[in-house]
């Protein structure tokens, strides 16, 4: 019997140019443009305010300078390489303690996830430090660790770990009993059980975790960097607030909003590539 | 291999049959506070197979047809060590299953492949947790993939492959490690009826290359007449084989063959068997109420 008769099995139809990986597909592309299109004007008229508030006398320029005059300052950080010091050490405080959350959530929570009697054992003491905020424990972390790189890089783990750790949980109780079932029988050890089903089966929602996790230790570290410290971004800003140099500061909040975005981008474009097996909008052959 | 062979010492049954199945009996504990009514006693347990008995020879085809909620997959599962008997014992080649056999390959009714491995990846998991080298994998994966008619879908994931092409990849992941014993458990039953007979073609095909030994579990009395050398007809819950029934037609099969009077004559006769006991599983499930599962 032959197979022609089966529309299904027709091989993909060969096209002469395919698209790398690394570029946005048209589709994205298109609708990227329709939604800052349609969102730009709301921020263009927020900018407007921003600078003619302060030149027109309805704001005090001193607290309120105009934005022209926070991108020239900006402008002038960037050229000294100031501001690049300080972002990098933010980041790199930050990537730190994710980094280290990384290493003790995921598989602390494979073993919770995985094993009833290890989740009954711990729960109630995640549950108990997962709703002590960070920002309260930071006195705590300063006293403890002092007011060096320690207890800023236990504030972004702490900020992060839970995040991670919660979501590595539910991702492995979301395994599909089927796939363990369909593994067992073709011989599957333990071990191979956790690297190649378990794990791979969790992987959407730890990295949805790690998402709100990467957020979460930068806005903590920029919140420890204004309490104590002599370097990063919160202390540009928070130090430049106290010196009412405050086209600085603006010009440090303006960064972290640039930061955020693009890092939201980034974990946004990890997110899509780590789970495109999911993808069903170009279905092949159905 | 052998260390990893589920063994205990060989249990003295016919030496031609490749699975041996004695007095499989297995009974489901139901979880505290659940209960069920069952020929009006109120029960915490229920029987789903009571004394099976079966004896299927190498290179046999053998369908498995009985009411729904009769055990078959559970029988299944028993052959595929993947869960054990309350009594009784399956055995292969003699030696008891304890634990999935290596040379044993399950194919399900939903597919189960791994939806974050590709086609070609899928196929080559089974070698992947046996150690099979990166080249001879991805050239044994990429022949069973050929096999099946999916040259140019080796880098699909499931979810952008038709049910069709989703089982095709399966049954050749269960293929892969040319195994001994296929169990496949309503493996087209998810599948529209065109897709459904042209898969059974196509397993035919396959089969009469390899001649392995396959029992198939299926609710469908044509598919189960039209692939088989023995049809077994297993009775309603707490189940038992009721009949065999020997499958006399010719091979290679063409999907005509179900036009002919002898098909006729075996769809009567399974139907035969098989009426009254659907009829008690229907009373069965009358009861249903009853089960606060």
């Amino acid at each position: 019997m032959t197979l022609a008769t089966d529309k299904s099995t027709d091989v993909p139809p060969r096209v002469w140019w395919s698209r790398p990986a690394f570029l946005p597909s048209p589709s994205f592309v298109r609708q990227t443009i329709h939604t800052i299109g349609l969102g730009l004007p709301a921020l263009l008229v927020l900018a407007l305010l921003w600078e003619l508030a302060p030149r027109l006398g309805w704001m005090n320029a001193i607290f309120f300078p105009p934005l022209s005059q926070v991108l020239a300052t900006l402008g002038d950080m960037i050229a000294s390489g100031l501001l690049f010091q300080h972002i990098g050490i933010s980041l790199q405080r930050a990537a730190i303690g994710f980094g280290l959350a990384v290493v003790v959530a995921i598989p602390l929570g494979l073993l919770m996830g995985r094993y009833t009697l290890f989740e009954k054992l711990s729960d109630f003491l995640v549950q108990t430090l997962r709703n002590t905020s960070q920002f309260a424990l930071l006195p705590v972390f300063i006293l403890v660790l002092g007011i060096g790189e320690a207890s800023k890089i236990a504030i972004t783990f702490y900020a992060a770990v839970f995040f991670l750790l919660v979501n590595t949980i539910v991702g492995v109780k979301s395994v599909d009993p089927l796939h363990i079932k369909a593994a067992r029988s073709m011989g599957t050890s333990d071990w191979d059980l956790f690297r190649k089903v378990i794990l791979p089966s969790a992987v959407p929602s730890i990295v949805a975790g790690a998402r709100l996790g990467v957020k979460s230790s930068l806005f903590s570290v920029i919140a420890a960097e204004m309490l104590a410290a002599q370097s990063g971004i919160g202390f540009l800003i928070q130090n430049s607030s106290l010196m009412l140099e405050t086209d600085r500061m603006y010009a440090g909040i303006l960064t972290l909003t640039i930061i955020g975005f693009l890092l939201n981008y980034g974990l946004v474009a990890f997110e899509a590539r780590a789970t495109r097996w999911r993808a069903s909008d170009d279905k092949g052959a159905v | 291999m052998s260390a990893s062979v589920a063994t205990t010492p060989p249990v003295n049954r016919a030496a031609t049959s490749r699975i041996a199945i004695s007095d499989v009996r297995k009974t489901f504990q139901l979880k505290p506070g659940q209960s069920v009514t069952l020929d009006g006693k109120v029960s915490d347990r229920i029987p789903v197979l009571s004394g099976v008995d079966l004896d299927i020879r190498q290179g046999e085809f053998v369908t498995i047809v009985g009411p729904s909620g009769s055990g078959k997959s559970v029988l299944l599962d028993i052959i595929a060590g993947l869960t054990q008997p309350t009594g009784g014992f399956a055995a292969i080649d003699g030696r008891k299953v304890v634990r999935p056999h290596p040379e044993t390959a399950y194919v399900f009714q939903q597919y189960a492949l791994f939806p974050w491995r590709t086609a070609l990846q899928n196929i080559e998991y089974p070698l992947e947790v046996r150690g099979v080298g990166r080249a001879e994998r991805r050239e044994r994966a990429q022949h069973f993939l050929n096999l099946f008619g999916l040259r140019g879908f080796e880098d699909r994931y499931p979810s952008q492959l038709s049910g069709g092409m989703q089982q095709r990849v399966a049954i050749a992941r269960a293929l892969a490690t040319d195994p001994q014993v296929l169990l496949m458990d309503e493996p087209f039953a998810a599948l529209d009826a065109q897709t459904r007979d042209i898969l059974q073609s196509e397993l035919l095909r396959i089969w009469e290359q390899i001649k392995t030994t396959v029992v198939f579990v299926t609710h469908s009395i044509d598919e189960a007449i039209f692939l088989a050398d023995r049809i077994v007809v297993m009775t309603a819950r707490p189940a038992r084989v009721k009949e065999s029934i020997e499958v006399d037609l010719p091979r290679p099969r063409d999907i005509e063959i179900r036009n002919g009077a002898a098909f006729n004559a075996y769809r009567a006769r399974v139907w035969d068997a098989l009426r009254e006991e659907v009829r008690k599983a229907q009373r069965d499930w009358a009861l249903a109420s009853a089960y606060n599962a």
